[in-house]
């Protein structure tokens, strides 16, 4: 292949990608996603209430097979998302969110990873030269 | 008489701990510090360490009843793979591996120091401070030694930890708890971990004993820069491992729940991956001295930290087996390591510290520290998330938990952004990168990239996150493979091969290329982290014998239940045949079980996986009755790709292995070339 062709590829191929993909995704309607998958991400994000650290999805306990019973018994009478995890948290307490809500004392699991992000970013924007000798600096 | 014997190993092993650290920091204060005056403790311990490994072993294998711990984590029927890795799945086995590999890399650290090597000399006394810490738990608090002195209703009821003590034998042991003996993986997972976690005692004490000497050079990096790799390279290997053992047995088709233990064997690899990106930063540019003693200092603690979540039971989580006074031990220890270290490094501070030197965040450096950056982020969240249930109940007494999805959202943008930095990042020169470089450097990478991202959009891929990742992914690779073929084509020249041009660019420089291909394999394995998570399909089918269903084009038959009694279990399964997907021919049969250990009044869900090309298809019994079964299916796509990409980041660390320390490369003259050399 010519140079020339070789360059008019590296044109075409993104600007063809670029388009797929911007007809392929741009947003339309949200589908509802479908009652397994629902259930899954619920049972993942629940803890289960007698086990040591395991979801309801990872656990094998009768109650933890029963709560994920339960959870398909309410996706399909048509509750949301929302209204399952709160009945869980009114029935078993707040230690069944795997998921912390981001108030309260929640900021803090979010506020101190953050800070260390922001004391990283300082750190290393220090470590730039400040004797800057562009003589010095190759290509 | 195993016990006894056992017993003097361990205080052998202890005191010449002992001995290695008085004499080994004497030694190294004199003129001309000579290692030849350490041969006996250098020798005594590890021939202590391997003889109470051995007769631990010796114990559990002749079913040695009269020790404790035999009796308690085997029985007379449990097969003999069982036997052997009952070695080390329980609390005081775990800690005689633990000695056993920490003084076999003692006496090898001994080996390497020549005469006169102060800073080696001052290391080996490091090691023997560590050595005498677990040596002295296994006399101790965690005895695996400890004799059965009473038999009730067939159970030994009393124990001593004294050997001498007249003992009694029971029949029958108890045998080793059931999750731990139902698959063969789990002989083999906690002993790669345990290299690694071990193996990092090495560099950690050379830098411990290049601060109390100062001698704050290169020197320590240079010569632990194996011992890390090695260290890490197990590590890795040990955590894919586990996550496959998790997948095959634990019967739900995960591979990671961000349990607290799974942590805790994550957090050392982040930091070690973290230390050795910043290692070549200070080899190549002597930038960065400082935060390098502190990622290998947190490195060994964070491996001491996690042998206490494990084995302290402080948090709940699976793995934690056992309740016992050996995590305030531990604790204590971490504590000891934490103050005292850090303690030495703030005194050292002003020495250590290099000068800034960085030419622009624009290049290779710029690159690793953002690499540090993330890691130090993703790390930190980790452990705080891991530790955040723990401080809310002390401040406040209130019970949360932390899992999943905080860690998911946590670690799914550093993935990118990590991705996306290999893309960028291996490839961009040293010092300053200018546009038009990195511009050459990444072309071929854009387009590939999103050359992919839409076929794979075409392919009837629909979630934006992952077409993103597929992407991400394509463009690192792309990129590092484009500049492998333009390296080579340098090299072919003349008469030369194509072929040999290929390899020769490998040869001259392994440590690089080393580390590319475990680039790869870590963009591989957030693609095969995207699709198994993103495309799996779950579904839960009730079946009758000879019933069929079809999910996603896999027709499902149920063909017949059975049953067997073995010799520490009863097996119930059924045996299950996947067909095309018009259910004409029969493509695989499956038996998923459900293993019931009587002993133990437990149940245990025994998938059982059909790998193809495109998917893994796993079966798991949800309920088994004479009338039918629910059976578990779920389809993971790519599933395999993770596993070769686990393979592909040992072989890269491996190869990088090969690297001579201190050499650069022969063509590192000519310009460019020389860019990429020592990484």
């Amino acid at each position: 292949m010519s140079d020339r062709r070789l360059n008019l590829l590296w044109f075409i191929v993104p600007v063809i990608a670029v388009g797929i993909l911007l007809v392929g995704l741009w947003p339309g309607d949200q589908n509802i996603e479908d009652p397994e998958a629902r259930a899954y991400n619920l049972s993942v994000s629940l803890k289960c209430p007698i086990c040591a650290g395991e979801s309801l999805a990872g656990s094998q306990t009768d109650l933890a097979k029963d709560l994920r019973a339960q959870i398909n018994e309410e996706i399909a009478a048509g509750r949301t998302d929302e209204e399952i995890i709160d009945a869980f948290v009114a029935a078993y307490g707040e230690q069944v969110l795997l998921d912390p809500p981001s108030t309260g004392w929640g900021v803090v699991l979010w506020a101190v990873p953050l800070g260390v992000l922001a004391a990283g970013l300082i750190a290393i924007v220090g470590l730039r030269r400040k004797d800057r000798d562009p003589a010095g600096v190759k290509k | 008489m195993i016990a006894l014997a056992g017993y003097v190993s361990i205080l052998v092993a202890l005191v010449s701990a002992i001995a290695l650290t008085i004499q080994g920091w004497r030694i190294s204060r004199t003129p001309n510090p000579d290692p030849g005056r350490l041969k006996i403790p250098a020798i005594g311990l590890a021939v202590g360490g391997v003889a109470a490994f051995s007769l631990l072993e010796i114990g559990l294998l002749t079913h040695d009843f009269s020790i404790a711990y035999v009796a308690k984590n085997t029985a007379l029927a449990t097969p003999f793979v069982f036997l052997l890795a009952a070695g080390w799945a329980a609390l005081a086995g775990s800690v005689v591996l633990w000695g056993l590999m920490l003084s076999v890399f003692t006496w090898l650290v001994w080996r390497s120091v020549k005469s006169g090597d102060g800073l080696g000399v001052l290391a080996l006394s490091v090691m023997g401070v560590v050595s005498v810490f677990w040596f002295g738990l296994m006399a101790t608090a965690a005895n695996p030694f400890a004799v059965c002195t009473e038999v009730a209703n067939g159970f030994c009821s009393a124990t001593s930890w004294l050997p001498i003590a007249a003992t009694a034998a029971p029949l029958d042991g108890i045998g080793p708890n059931p999750l731990l003996a139902n698959h063969i993986l789990m002989a083999v997972h906690p002993p790669l971990l345990y290299v690694g976690y071990v193996g990092f005692t090495v560099p950690f004490a050379f830098a411990i004993a290049a601060l109390i000497r100062s001698e704050l050079g290169r020197v320590w990096l240079d010569r632990t820069h194996r011992w890390s790799l090695v260290a890490w390279v197990f590590l890795t290997a040990g955590i894919f491992l586990g996550g496959w053992w998790s997948y095959e047995v634990l019967g739900w088709g995960g591979y990671w729940a961000w349990d607290p233990v799974e942590n805790a064997a994550l957090l050392p690899w982040i930091s070690a991956t973290a230390f050795i990106h910043s290692a070549v930063v200070q080899r190549r540019r002597s930038m960065l001295q400082a935060w390098n003693f502190v990622l290998v200092i947190t490195t060994f603690s964070l491996t001491v930290f996690g042998t206490f979540l494990t084995r302290s039971g402080v948090i709940a989580s699976v793995h934690a087996f056992s309740l016992s006074v050996v995590g305030p031990v531990l604790l204590i220890f971490l504590g000891l390591i934490v103050f005292g270290s850090f303690g030495l490094f703030a005194v050292r501070a002003s020495a250590v510290a290099s000068s800034p030197r960085l030419d622009s965040l624009v290049s290779r450096e710029g690159f690793i520290l953002l690499n540090n950056l993330l890691m130090t982020l993703f790390g930190f969240t980790i452990l705080f998330g891991t530790l955040y249930p723990l401080l809310v109940e002390a401040f406040s007494g209130r019970e949360v938990a932390v899992g999943r999805p905080f860690f998911d959202r946590v670690a799914v943008p550093l993935a990118f952004l990590l991705v996306t930095a290999i893309g960028v990042g291996s490839t961009a020169p040293w010092r300053v990168a200018t546009g038009k470089v990195l511009w050459q450097r990444t072309r071929v990478g854009l387009n590939v990239g999103l050359a992919v991202a839409a076929l794979s959009l075409l392919a009837g891929v629909r979630s934006v996150a992952l077409i993103a990742i597929i992407g991400l992914a394509a463009f690192a690779i792309g990129n590092i493979v484009a500049f492998y073929f333009h390296q080579s084509s340098r090299a072919h020249h003349g008469d030369r091969s194509w072929l040999s041009a290929f390899g020769s660019t490998i040869n001259n420089d392994k440590g690089f290329w080393g580390g590319q291909i475990a680039h790869i394999g870590f963009a591989l394995a957030a693609v095969a982290i995207g699709t198994t998570s993103i495309l799996a399909v779950r579904t839960e089918v009730p079946l009758a014998v000879g019933e069929t269903v079809v999910v996603e084009g896999y027709c499902i038959q149920y063909l017949e239940p059975f049953s067997r009694i073995e010799p520490v279990r009863n097996v119930e399964g059924a045996r299950v045949a996947i067909l095309d997907a018009d259910c004409s021919s029969t493509r695989v049969v499956l038996e998923p079980r459900l293993h019931e250990y009587p002993r133990f009044g437990q149940v245990i869900t025994t998938p059982q996986v059909w790998t193809t090309w495109i998917d893994d298809v796993y079966l798991s019994i949800a309920a088994l009755d004479a009338d039918g079964m629910r059976l578990k299916v779920l389809i993971f796509p790519f599933q395999w790709l993770l596993w070769f990409a686990g393979i592909m980041i040992v072989a890269g660390g491996t190869l990088a292995l090969g690297r001579k320390p201190g050499r650069r490369s022969p063509t590192s003259k000519q310009g460019d070339r020389s860019e990429h050399a020592d990484v």
